[in-house]
């Protein structure tokens, strides 16, 4: 591609403009009347901030309801600014908003609300992931009799383990649009998972020991290692919970990877 | 042996609609007769999920086009090769009848605006988005529609008119036009040119397919926010063209605001009436 230095400068001083804010630079580049070009330009400025949040509202509505219309613009502003979009694929923004709103002075009265927005990032990856075939039940106990040494399994590629201090599961279904808001419960340290199921994102609570082994899985150790850590408690019930909800993408046996 | 699924093309007698997520059932439970479905192609970026297999059931039923509002096709960075395969991923997965983009820049040095910005219409910008134009049908492997767009600045240094740029560009890559009816009044408007001259302009043997929708008026001009029914004006300049051209693939686009499916089947029910009424003028013509 031939460079085009010209082209170059005039977009740098129109995203300059746009993203930065201020005009002196852009003004002489454009034809038309100043002030006319000023108003025209906010509508520019207007368009990718609205952009921006509202693809962070339909990743994050749960959070965008808990903290309110005024809160969520300016929020959205700040992560916009800190951490502008990398891709032209706005479906990919807004991965490390949970982040930025565990960081975010504002919001330190609500000390939950990162991890309700680390659950509704969990569901949109959910939601996004492959589609891949599962493990299904049948599947699992044939290889599970068969060969119980050095067996692996692998979640599917929509499993997401979410791990909160506070009761997120609780606040993320009372803000669901039917719902008035109020929790069931105010107490409790959720661990949630999140599966797509028959092309829905599903959320379920787990237990913490559950969880530990949900975890064990995803880091990729054998089976047998995951339930010797478990003090001899009996997981044959949550791995038939994982088969026959899809949650299980395949499984190796010493190196040799199986669907 | 199965037969393999035949990909379907748009019948230019009848308008189509662009999909969104909120339409899906009520499209799905009813399929109405339309010419085609139009969908923002990085929606459906991802590798698997429901967007993915709602589309795979409507390519079933009806024409697909996928139009890119990413791919930065004037911006002075090199092409996008990843935002590039996963098109083509996608494509080959669709088979879409219409592939398009827009003629304009939406980043640049790597930053990303996610709009659709003006391009300066110059002769250095031609032969650059010329040369884009062609690398981007090299590596889809068929030819593309590239749209016109709305905009509210306009830059010194262009120096051809906007309607001669868009009739360059098809002429000298082979891409074919999007030509929106909407974006030329818009522009008319706001700068006070002649939405006549730029339809004028475009060799109708190129225009592969037609945009309308609504747009809003503000204190700073015309914004193309597809958030209302099309206006009286944009209908009257889209007989004008369907009675030039004959009739054409015409889609009504509709992203915010976004009405019940019926209001939207009203617009393309009146688009209908006005590719009918294009192609009766032509018969009658050829009599």
């Amino acid at each position: 591609m031939k460079p085009v230095p010209a082209l170059a400068s005039l977009q740098a001083r129109f995203a300059d403009a746009v993203l930065d804010g201020g005009d002196e630079r852009l003004a002489p580049l454009l034809a038309g009347d100043p002030g006319v070009n000023r108003r025209r330009l906010a509508v520019y400025r207007d368009a990718v901030h609205a952009n921006r949040r509202e693809t962070l509202r339909g990743a994050f509505p749960v959070v965008a309801r808990l903290v309110g219309e005024g809160f969520f613009d300016e929020a959205t502003k700040g992560f916009g600014w800190r951490s502008p979009p990398a891709c032209a694929d706005l479906n990919r923004y807004g991965e490390g908003f949970p982040a930025f709103l565990a960081a975010y002075p504002h919001a330190a009265a609500m000390p939950w609300l990162a991890d309700v927005a680390r659950l509704e990032w969990a569901w949109q990856e959910s939601l996004m992931a492959a589609d891949e075939p599962v493990l299904d039940y049948a599947a699992l106990t044939g290889i599970a009799d068969a060969e119980p040494e050095g067996l692996r399994l692998r979640l599917h590629a929509s499993v997401r383990l979410v791990r909160s201090a506070w009761p997120v599961l609780a606040i993320w279904e009372a803000n669901q649009p039917d719902r008035d808001g109020t929790p069931a419960r105010e107490e409790g340290t959720d661990d949630v998972l999140a599966w797509r199921e028959a092309q829905r994102v599903r959320l379920a609570l787990l237990s913490p020991p559950e969880a530990d082994f949900l975890e064990g899985l995803g880091r990729g150790l054998p089976l047998g290692e995951v339930c010797a850590k478990m003090d001899g408690r009996d997981f044959t019930g949550m791995l038939v919970r994982l088969a026959r909800h899809g949650m299980l993408g395949g499984y190796s046996v010493e190196g040799a990877a199986k669907a | 042996m199965s037969a393999r699924f035949a990909p379907r093309a748009p019948d230019p007698a009848r308008a189509g609609i662009g999909l969104r997520t909120p339409h899906f059932e009520a499209l799905a439970g009813r399929r109405p007769a339309l010419s085609f479905l139009e969908v923002h192609s990085e929606n459906y970026f991802a590798d698997g999920g429901p967007s993915l297999a709602w589309l795979e059931r409507f390519r079933e039923d009806y024409a697909v086009s996928l139009h890119g509002v990413g791919l930065s096709l004037g911006s002075a960075d090199p092409l996008d090769r990843e935002h590039l395969s996963r098109l083509s991923r996608l494509a080959a997965r669709i088979e879409p009848a219409l592939v398009s983009e827009h003629l304009c820049w939406s980043s640049v040095g790597g930053r990303h605006l996610n709009e659709l910005l003006p391009l300066p219409y110059s002769e250095e910008v031609l032969a650059h988005v010329c040369e884009r134009v062609s690398q981007v049908q090299d590596m889809l492997g068929r030819t593309i529609l590239v749209e016109n767009v709305s905009s509210y600045l306009r830059f010194a240094s262009s120096t051809i008119p906007e309607g001669e740029f868009v009739a360059e560009l098809a002429c000298r890559t082979g891409c074919g036009v999007l030509l929106d009816v909407n974006n030329a009044w818009v522009n008319a408007v706001n700068h006070g040119t002649d939405a006549r001259e730029f339809l004028a302009a475009i060799d109708p043997a190129t225009v592969g397919e037609i945009h309308v929708a609504g747009c809003e008026t503000t204190p700073a001009g015309l914004i193309d926010t597809h958030g209302a029914p099309v206006f009286p004006e944009v209908w009257a300049l889209l007989e004008e063209t369907l009675a030039r051209l004959g009739p054409v693939p015409t889609l009504v686009e509709w992203d915010t605001n976004l009405p019940a499916l019926d209001v939207l089947l009203g617009e393309a029910a009146r688009a209908d009436a006005v590719l009918a009424a294009a192609a009766g003028a032509r018969r009658r013509a050829a009599a």
